[in-house]
């Protein structure tokens, strides 16, 4: 009791002498963590291309803000530094907006685009015409079916369904019987492909959860509601990393003792399969997909290269993260590339 | 705060324009009028205001109603003559330098809230409190017990002070108004235009309160383009005609009959008669003197 | 002159029948939130019948604390819908405070305390902000709002890759000051052996506050005033300006309370997150009974409205009903609330 009061006390203290602190902030300097105990990595910096300075465009459909692309926007970033390219980088989730923003880059004269191709037919009469006015166009990402009959010169990236049929597989060797797959974005192809991949190989019974990823206290208290209404459920299956952290909160509140695994990781992501909180991720390396498009496309305007023969894509997943490998993991993650 | 009694009165009578055995004026116009830019809206307006007596001023739209209205409120200052409250030149800067000095103004919107309960509405801008900040709050009951009272003296007899005041008649909201302005202290009272959108019902009941508020001794300046409603209740009255003074008479010099007369535009319209029957044998016999 | 000839004598005609006291049920109906507590007794009901996970107190406390985030921003927007205005910045005010206090903490190594009182001064900042344009330029608040909410959502975005290079903020959970803070915001109290989530407490503890102020306080008169009819307001000598700024400050105040509930529950936060909320919030108090017109409508409908939401969020998860449905469900109670407030309106303003 008494020690209650002095720690309240003690509370208030700090939390006066912080509002002062304001003022004079030195007073309130945290002894842990912060930028001063961050260990900035040296950049990741390659040599650096002495061929004429080009233009290439990247156009995704990502929605703003969002982790996983922020990673392929960086690998973009640095294979354009290294290759002397001149990155554009546009996105946006409604399809039809996407074709105009590739319609821009045709209207800039770039010297190549990398697209997504999450609509197929709604990016069709665009990169046409791009074909037409000579520019290569690489697809990444999303697209895996229909790169080749839109005469994609390449595609980098891992189909969405094979990953999430790996990730079934995985789970099957964990002795798991019922998962949930939580969808983070109703109505999104690219996660419904997920979770459908992960049931056609999952031997137990797969169930899919809905959740609203813009407000991460409705995705906590929803799974938890999941959990508590269907106690069989023994993992969870994220399809973002920022949730699989939230899952493991929502599955402590509901007392389950359900496994987490993901999809997709950033730095949190992989402090929680150190500590074992998270049983594995599934990885599809957003940073190389960035990375091989603008590359992909350097090669070919400078020396003619393009992978897979216009026939076969590039695949960068699916890469498992688990206890066994995630210390190398570990160190690039921290630098937030991985 | 209770209602203001007038001022003692009778013991000093400067000398003043209109009689000289009734009370000071309270609020008095010599002269007065108001430009704005070239347009002359209002000239040589002489009003005198006293306690315990009703002054109408009529005229047609357009006559400088509205104009003299927003001089005497505060909202617009006079450009010539003098404007004195309690025999002192004053030049008010806004609405809120009036109400201070007890000069209330009841617009035809009636400035309530539809959807707010009548006590809500009756104290709103000026709630009575009790308790210390932040534990300060509002005094429902003595609020509620006041406004039934104040309406009560008023004569409007209404049990729920917990109704919307939109659900009250045109005429009832008329009166809380009025009975809010008499409660703050209001000394003089304008009334814009209060019988303007009524049934005839209706307005009979705001006349009646008109009166009662003259009984507890305010100075009324109604406004109305109606005669027949000024001469129920008005003691003295001025028509604007063209933004000047037609006419100022006291009760006992003048009749209805003269009043609408005057008010209709009189001569002017004696000659738009003898007009028309020139110019299409309009049948003139029966064209009534007055619009209502 | 005296009182003799006052009209007080014979008001016998002036008072017909419909001058009388209304009947009790009348007046229970005129209440703004009793449309949606009987929406409320109904889902409960509804839910509690088909879903037996619904039954047990732990689910109870889940669907409130999904409850309790969104009704915690619902409070002062139902005020400030009373209040004549709408707010659309709100959602992502949430994530902007949120970020304030990690980035600041983060990036100057400060105690934590020092980065939650920063956000609280920011997020006060930007209510006031949204308040003062709204007075200035007399352009809808629908207008003014939805530019601040668009100048945020981008803010967050830009400041938080500009600092960590990343789009999510760095975890700050090792910092000094994180367990008091968590403790304050975003810890779980068991009451009767049921874990409740403390942001629960506040909620109700706020909704108290704020029908208090609502009713009982002069505040609460011009904020009903304000919304009611602005112009009778101000001529009657209401400050309408300050009203309406302290209001969007509230949602200001109740905007940074849950963004540091987010930051201590999770540590770090994705810097584009809250689109979408400031519906939720109106959503709440709509159901609540606040009439989109202003004027009419009170602090305990909005927290119904938000229980309701989290019932109906978390109750189909519990019946464990195709998830597809959860949309147009919202979309049928939102239109039948109003249909509901409609009628009450009618009923309270009957002459």
């Amino acid at each position: 009791m008494e020690r209650t009061r002095t720690r309240s006390r003690r509370t208030v203290a700090v939390v006066a002498a912080c509002a002062a602190g304001l003022l004079m902030v030195s007073g309130c300097a945290s002894a842990h963590g912060g930028k001063a105990a961050q260990q900035r990595a040296a950049a990741l910096a390659a040599g650096h291309a002495n061929t004429p300075r080009i233009k290439i465009a990247m156009i995704t459909h990502s929605a703003p803000g969002d982790t996983f692309w922020d990673l392929v926007r960086k690998g973009a970033q640095t294979a354009a530094s290294k290759d002397n390219v001149d990155l554009i980088y546009a996105s946006d989730p409604n399809s039809a907006n996407q074709a105009n923003l590739v319609q821009n880059a045709i209207d800039q004269k770039v010297d190549g685009i990398a697209v997504t191709l999450a609509d197929p037919n709604a990016m069709k009469n665009v990169v046409a015409e791009a074909e037409k006015k000579g520019i290569p166009v690489v697809g990444l990402n999303a697209g895996e079916t229909a790169w080749q009959s839109e005469k994609l010169l390449e595609f980098f990236g891992q189909d969405e369904s094979i990953a999430g049929e790996a990730f079934g597989r995985k789970l099957n060797s964990t002795g798991a019987h019922h998962d949930l797959c939580v969808i983070h974005e109703q109505g999104n192809v690219s996660l419904e492909q997920r979770c459908a991949g992960i049931k056609k190989t999952f031997k137990g019974k797969t169930d899919i959860l809905y959740v609203n990823g813009a407000d991460m206290p409705s995705v906590k208290s929803t799974i938890t509601a999941k959990l508590q209404q269907d106690h069989s459920i023994d993992v969870v299956a994220t399809l973002g990393a920022p949730f699989a952290l939230t899952a493991v909160q929502a599955v402590s509140d509901a007392g389950s003792k359900a496994k987490v695994a993901t999809f997709d990781l950033n730095q949190d992501l992989v402090n929680g399969i150190k500590a074992g909180s998270i049983e594995f991720a599934v990885d599809q390396q957003p940073y190389l997909q960035g990375y091989l498009a603008i590359d992909g496309l350097w090669l070919y305007k400078y020396n003619g290269n393009f992978s897979g023969g216009g026939t076969q894509p590039v695949l960068t997943g699916p890469a498992f993260v688990d206890k066994s490998n995630v210390a190398t993991i570990a160190k690039f993650a921290a630098n937030g590339t991985r | 705060m209770s209602e203001t009694t007038p001022e003692g009165s009778g013991d000093f009578e400067p000398e003043l324009t209109g009689s000289s055995t009734e009370q000071a004026p309270i609020v008095e116009l010599r002269g007065a009028g108001k430009s704005y830019g070239n347009v002359l809206a209002l000239h040589g307006v002489d009003l005198a205001v006293r306690p315990g007596t009703v002054t109408c001023v009529l005229g047609d739209n357009g006559a400088g109603k509205s104009t003299l209205i927003k001089i005497i409120s505060g909202l617009h200052q006079h450009t010539e003559g003098d404007y004195l409250i309690d025999g002192e030149p004053v030049r008010l800067a806004n609405p809120r330098e009036a109400l201070a000095r007890g000069i209330a103004t009841v617009y035809q919107d009636l400035a309530t809230v539809p959807l707010m309960p009548v006590w809500r509405n009756f104290f709103l801008g000026s709630e009575l409190t009790r308790g210390v900040w932040p534990l300060r709050r509002l005094d429902i009951a003595r609020m509620k017990a006041t406004c039934e009272e104040e309406l009560r003296r008023m004569g409007i007899a209404l049990n729920d002070m917990e109704r919307p005041i939109g659900s009250l008649s045109g005429g009832q909201r008329q009166s809380v108004a009025i009975a809010r302005a008499v409660y703050f202290g209001a000394r003089v009272l304008i009334l814009d235009e209060p019988t303007a959108a009524l049934g005839v019902k209706q307005s009979g009941v705001v006349l009646k309160y008109i009166a009662a508020a003259r009984d507890r001794g305010l100075g009324v300046i109604f406004i109305t383009h109606n005669p027949h409603h000024a001469f129920m209740v008005g003691d003295h009255f001025s028509v604007l005609r063209l933004g000047t003074l037609e006419l100022s008479a006291a009760r006992a010099d003048i009749t209805l009959d003269q009043l609408t007369h005057h008010m209709s535009g009189g001569a002017e319209l004696d000659a738009l008669k003898h007009e028309l029957a020139q110019v299409a044998g309009v049948d003139t016999g029966k064209a009534p003197d007055a619009e209502r | 002159m005296a009182d003799a000839t006052a009209p007080a004598a014979p008001p016998a005609k002036d008072t017909p029948p419909h001058t009388t006291r209304r009947s009790p049920l009348r007046r229970l109906l005129a209440r703004p939130e009793v449309g949606a507590l009987v929406g409320a007794i109904v889902v409960y009901l509804f839910f509690f019948a088909v879903a037996p996970p619904f039954r047990q107190l732990d689910s109870l406390a889940t669907v409130l604390y999904q409850a309790s985030t969104i009704g915690i921003v619902a409070l002062p927007v139902a005020l400030l819908m009373i209040g004549g205005e709408f707010d659309l910045s709100a959602g992502v005010a949430v994530i902007t405070s949120a970020l304030t206090a990690s980035e600041l903490s983060w990036q100057l190594t400060q105690n934590i305390w020092v980065g939650v009182f920063a956000a609280l001064a920011v997020s006060l900042a930007v209510g006031a902000l949204n308040g003062f344009l709204l007075m200035r330029t007399g352009l809808p608040s629908f207008l003014v709002t939805l530019g601040t909410f668009l100048m945020l959502q981008g803010l967050n975005l830009a400041v938080t890759k500009l600092l960590t290079g990343n789009v999510a903020t760095d975890s700050i959970s090792n910092m000094d000051g994180f367990n008091q803070a968590r403790k304050v915001f975003a810890s779980t109290v068991d009451i009767g052996g049921v874990d409740v989530k403390i942001t629960v407490l506040w909620w109700l503890g706020f909704a108290v506050i704020a029908t208090w102020v609502l009713l009982r306080t002069k505040f609460g008169n011009w904020i009903f005033a304000v919304g009611g009819d602005r112009a009778s307001a101000r001529s009657v000598g209401v400050p309408v300006g300050f009203t309406k700024i302290a209001l969007f400050m509230s949602v200001g105040f109740a905007a940074w309370f849950v963004g540091m509930n987010q930051l201590f529950s999770f540590d770090t936060v994705q810097s584009g997150e809250g689109v979408g909320n400031e519906f939720l919030y109106i959503i709440a108090a709509v159901i609540g009974g606040c009439l989109l017109t202003g004027g009419y409508g009170s602090a305990v409908g909005a927290v119904i409205g938000a229980f309701i939401f989290g019932m109906v969020t978390q109750g189909i998860v519990y019946a464990n009903w195709n998830p597809d449905w959860f949309k147009f469900f919202l979309g049928v109670m939102l239109l039948a609330a109003t249909l509901v407030n409609l009628w009450v309106r009618r009923q309270a303003t009957r002459r």
